[in-house]
């Protein structure tokens, strides 16, 4: 039966919600089940566990056309987390699946609407689930086919850390997926701990040396440590925002911080070092590092302030998930695997210390600050973390099948450099590929030049967004500028990257042409534009 | 899911006039980087940024009218092979950000083929970071900056220096003190950045002495600090003091030290020696009198030189009533330089073919200055050295005894000498050939 009326899909989002409510309560570690179909229509709504006890749910409207898309979710934290806990007091370890991004229903139409299914899973495990996600995505594609078997074409797509495990899913298993959209990419987990560690030792090392920031013990010990370490977190930042004005040190300062305070160095220039220096943006939701309140402050806000309190913002937005993220992989990995003893932090902000030099108050003020960052080496225990840790799977970022790639340019968590790196890898790749196609043709009439399969859509920032009130303090009630913020993409964003992820999938190839401008410019603050570069990480290459 | 406000959307749509306009420019397949931008039949489009609004601007903000004012002069003379130069100008406010955010429109939006002397070194530092234009091969002509660093091909692999570094002025101004002021006590005040840095790298390779060294943080230079500044220097017995500063410092110090009977013998770096800056400030131009300062250009008084006179007689058609200052003749001189690095380009000149051609033909480029441009595959450094004059009672630098004595160095350890190189001829009516 042919589905079109656009009042039946609204009931669709409605069912949707009701599966989600009911796979909350699938045990984890379940055999595996199903899928078992409710035989509705216009959609029916099929629900089972995977072999490693992930849950999942399949949405197939009546007129299935034989493509599927294939939804990952991006990281939840693996540990319960009590009330009273600042933000995320009152969290539950979830493992309820999701078809679309957020259970966004306006996505979940546009494929159901045109006869494509849906459907993700929840993850037999939370946190840091890169190996095994993988492996229940492909039993996921494998359990479709043979429940539909009219099945044709498989798309996957994914957000923040569902964006690496749709990448490594289609480097690993490249004949099970047609094209893939991996969207606020979260980077290789080295790279990720390297910017969580080297924050949290910033701020363990200036404002409060109670701090663990890392090495955490098993079990309830552990998550009380990690748990407490979020509330110190939180608050020290919450002491450093109190003290941008004055330059202020939080009462929590390190003997060190303490020193550099007495030598007459702002805390906001500490701050701002520590953002520096763990790779996080300068700009964030309500801070673009350009605009200053009319007056005296014109030029000095922008130049000297604006820089430390993006940070600021972008530092409360990552600090929770550093802490439970750091825990969560130490679990997997033995211990801990946060080792700066070889860091040079000199040279990774070598260049921002020139462009933020007034921010940081100058040469000397950063030649202490980098002089009291001593680093650790927590030791042997280390070493053998480490090397569990590598061998936990790491995306080569080769690029199989048509990919399409979404990114905030200040996204805080996933940052746009990861993405840069991908494409900068994937030039590599194009230029051997034509190389060996050139080759390959040597004495025939059929070389045909290879079809480029990346596309990277940018969504970046407005021109300028921090606004002040009348007393010329800066307004932070106002929504998340575009380009910032963790994965802030608006549904037309999503339904753009959808309408690509979609044609590519039929067609086997991306497709350029005035029709695909005309939705990257209907969508809003996206860009496409091959000459657009987002800065390379500092600590690649370390 | 988020929701755009009123003023979001319409932030959001201009960024999306910018995504139009690009994806017009883009062709079909937009998946390879693009070369020959910014050159047409009719035209070549080329693009600077620098604070053109706010307090950095004074003084600066008279460059691009000046560049403009020498482009529009060769454009009614026949262009650039026929192609008439265009700029554009973007305000960056002297904002490391905003500069990152105006190149990118530049290289996204207007499509220029080259940027041509952007201001600032933290500036630059921060595009060179976040835009890169070494990695897309835009080329980045005769950055407005000394800061050494900017010579360093590995890094900067598009950059081209034209100021003598930092490094280059300190050892010369060393060599000068050595001859003029032998036995005085010393004194400095430098911005404690790599302006600063280079600075003290550059006295140091000159074994110079300091009594007391003064360092001030970028953008914290007021009268308040100033007075600091000067109890430290008094409190040293510095009689001959060198401001290594931007002008808003030099104005901070001067203005103070009259304000408290503090009269050493002051010699001003060249970035902050404006005297069209310091009078913006609020200080008299009267305070820079008998101060030592420096240039490798001629003086913008000396309307006997050939070039001052031309680019004055063109500069005063295309902007009435505006002074002709160093400012200006600095920004003039850029644009004369640029007119033959893409006449030397070829024919139809491509971001390549600009680089290529400054590598191979730059050392031989004509321009005002009384030193030589030496670039060459291997050196993407532009002038070399300075002469030392004393200013007016109206704020002109003025070279001492009415002869340009010029000294040159390298930004190393090489010695400081007298340079012996004269300047050729300008070409006929100001246009290479």
């Amino acid at each position: 039966m042919r589905i079109s009326h656009k009042s039946r899909f609204t009931t669709l989002v409605g069912a949707a919600a009701l599966v989600v409510a009911s796979l909350s309560a699938v045990p984890a570690h379940a055999a595996a089940v199903g899928p078992i179909c409710d035989a509705k229509v216009p959609v029916q709504t099929c629900q089972g566990t995977t072999a490693d006890g992930a849950p999942y749910v399949m949405m197939v409207p009546a007129n299935f056309n034989g493509m599927v898309a294939l939804y990952s979710h991006g990281y939840r934290y693996n540990i319960d987390i009590p009330a009273g806990i600042p933000v995320v007091g009152g969290y539950k370890v979830t493992n309820t699946p999701e078809p679309v991004p957020g259970g966004n229903p306006a996505v979940a139409n546009y494929f159901l609407s045109q006869g494509i299914a849906i459907m993700g899973s929840g993850f037999a495990r939370q946190g840091w689930n890169l190996d095994s996600a993988i492996a229940t995505n492909a039993e996921l594609i494998d359990t479709f086919k043979k429940k539909f078997t009219k099945t044709t074409k498989v798309v996957a797509w994914g957000s923040s850390l569902g964006g690496i495990i749709t990448q490594s899913l289609a480097e690993k298993y490249p004949t099970l997926v047609n094209a893939v959209a991996p969207m606020c990419m979260a980077d290789n987990i080295s790279a990720e701990l390297t910017t969580a560690g080297d924050f949290l030792w910033g701020l363990k090392t200036f404002f409060d040396p109670t701090i663990k920031g890392g090495n955490y013990s098993a079990g309830a010990a552990g998550n009380a440590e990690a748990l407490g370490d979020i509330v110190k977190v939180l608050t020290v930042m919450g002491k450093l925002q109190a003290g941008v004005a004055t330059g202020a040190w939080p009462d929590s300062s390190s003997a060190t911080g303490k020193a550099l305070a007495a030598a007459g160095i702002p805390s906001r220039s500490a701050l701002l070092l520590v953002g520096l220096m763990s790779g996080l943006p300068t700009q964030s939701a309500h801070f673009d590092s350009i605009s200053g309140p009319e007056g005296a402050l014109k030029l000095t806000f922008p130049l000297a302030v604006s820089p430390a309190l993006a940070v600021l913002e972008n530092g409360a937005n990552a600090a929770i998930l550093a802490i439970l993220a750091t825990q969560d992989v130490e679990l997997q990995a033995g211990g801990s695997v946060f080792d700066n003893s070889t860091t040079d932090y000199a040279a990774r902000v070598a260049d921002s210390s020139v462009i933020y030099n007034a921010a940081l108050s100058g040469n000397t003020a950063v030649t202490a600050m980098l002089g009291a960052l001593s680093p650790a080496n927590p030791g042997a225990p280390r070493a053998k973390a480490t090397a569990k840790l590598t061998a936990l799977y790491a995306t080569t970022g080769k690029i199989n099948v048509p990919t399409i790639m979404m990114t905030g340019v200040a996204d805080p968590i996933t940052p746009a450099g990861a993405t840069q790196r991908i494409i900068d890898k994937y030039v590599d790749q194009y230029a051997a590929e034509k190389e060996a196609a050139q080759k390959a043709s040597y004495g025939t009439t059929s070389y045909q030049t290879p079809k480029k399969q990346l596309l990277a859509i940018w969504s970046v920032t407005p021109k300028s967004w921090t606004t002040f009130d009348a007393a010329g303090a800066p307004v932070t009630t106002a929504a998340a500028a575009p380009g910032t913020n963790h994965c802030n993409f608006t549904t037309a964003n999503y339904l753009t990257v959808a309408k690509f992820l979609v044609d590519s999938g039929k067609t086997g190839t991306l497709s350029w042409n005035a029709a695909a401008m005309t939705a990257v410019r209907k969508s809003k603050g996206l860009l496409v534009d091959p000459e657009f570069r987002a800065p390379l990480l500092k600590f690649y290459g370390e | 899911m988020k929701s755009f406000n009123r003023r979001k959307l319409i932030s959001a749509s201009a960024i999306l006039a910018v995504t139009a306009l690009t994806a017009t420019a883009v062709p079909a397949n937009a998946f390879s980087p693009k070369s020959e931008v910014g050159v047409s039949q009719t035209e070549i489009k080329l693009g600077i940024t620098l604070p053109m609004t706010g307090a950095a601007s004074p003084g600066y903000n008279k460059v691009p009218a000046a560049m403009k004012a020498y482009f529009d002069y060769v454009n009614a003379n026949g262009g650039v092979n026929g192609r008439k130069v265009t700029l554009v100008v973007k305000d960056d406010q002297y904002v490391p950000t905003q500069a990152v955010a105006k190149t990118n429109e530049l290289i996204l939006k207007d499509r220029v083929l080259a940027l041509v002397a952007p201001l600032g070194t933290a500036n630059n530092k921060a595009v060179a970071a976040s835009v890169n234009p070494g990695k897309r091969g835009v080329p980045v002509l005769f950055v407005n900056t000394g800061f050494s660093g900017f010579a360093d091909q590995k890094k900067f692999p598009t950059t081209y220096a034209i100021l003598p570094s930092y490094v280059m002025e300190a050892k010369i101004m060393a060599e000068y003190i050595k001859d003029n002021f032998a036995g005085k006590t010393i004194g400095l005040v430098y911005q404690d950045d790599d302006f600063g840095t280079d600075a003290l790298s550059g006295f140091k390779s000159a074994g110079v002495k300091f009594a007391a060294t003064v360092g001030y943080a970028s953008g914290s230079q007021s009268a308040t600090t100033a007075a600091g500044w000067v109890t430290k220097l008094k409190a040293a017995n510095c009689d001959v003091v060198i401001l290594f500063g931007v002008s808003s410092a030099t104005a901070a110090g001067l203005g103070t030290a009259a304000a408290l009977k503090y009269a050493p013998q002051w010699i001003l770096g060249s970035v902050g020696g404006d005297a069209t800056t310091i009078k913006a400030s609020g200080v008299p131009a009267g305070v820079l009198y008998n101060a030592v300062g420096a240039s490798f250009l001629p003086a913008t008084t000396d309307t006997s030189d050939e070039y001052v006179s031309l680019f004055q007689s063109i500069y005063s058609k295309a902007v009435p009533g505006s002074a002709f200052d160093n400012n200006v003749l600095v920004g003039m001189n850029s644009a004369f330089v640029t007119v033959q690095a893409l006449k030397a380009a070829g024919a139809n000149p491509t971001r390549a073919s600009l680089l290529a051609a400054i590598d191979s033909k730059g050392s031989t480029f004509a321009s005002a200055a009384l030193l030589p441009l030496n670039y060459s595959k291997t050196s993407h450094v532009g002038y070399n050295g300075y002469w030392f004059g004393k200013y007016s009672p109206t704020g002109d630098l003025k070279p001492d005894g009415g002869k340009y004595t010029l000294y040159t160095t390298d930004s190393g350890s090489g010695a400081v000498v007298k340079s012996t190189w004269k300047r050729p001829a300008m070409p006929a009516k100001g246009l290479p050939n």
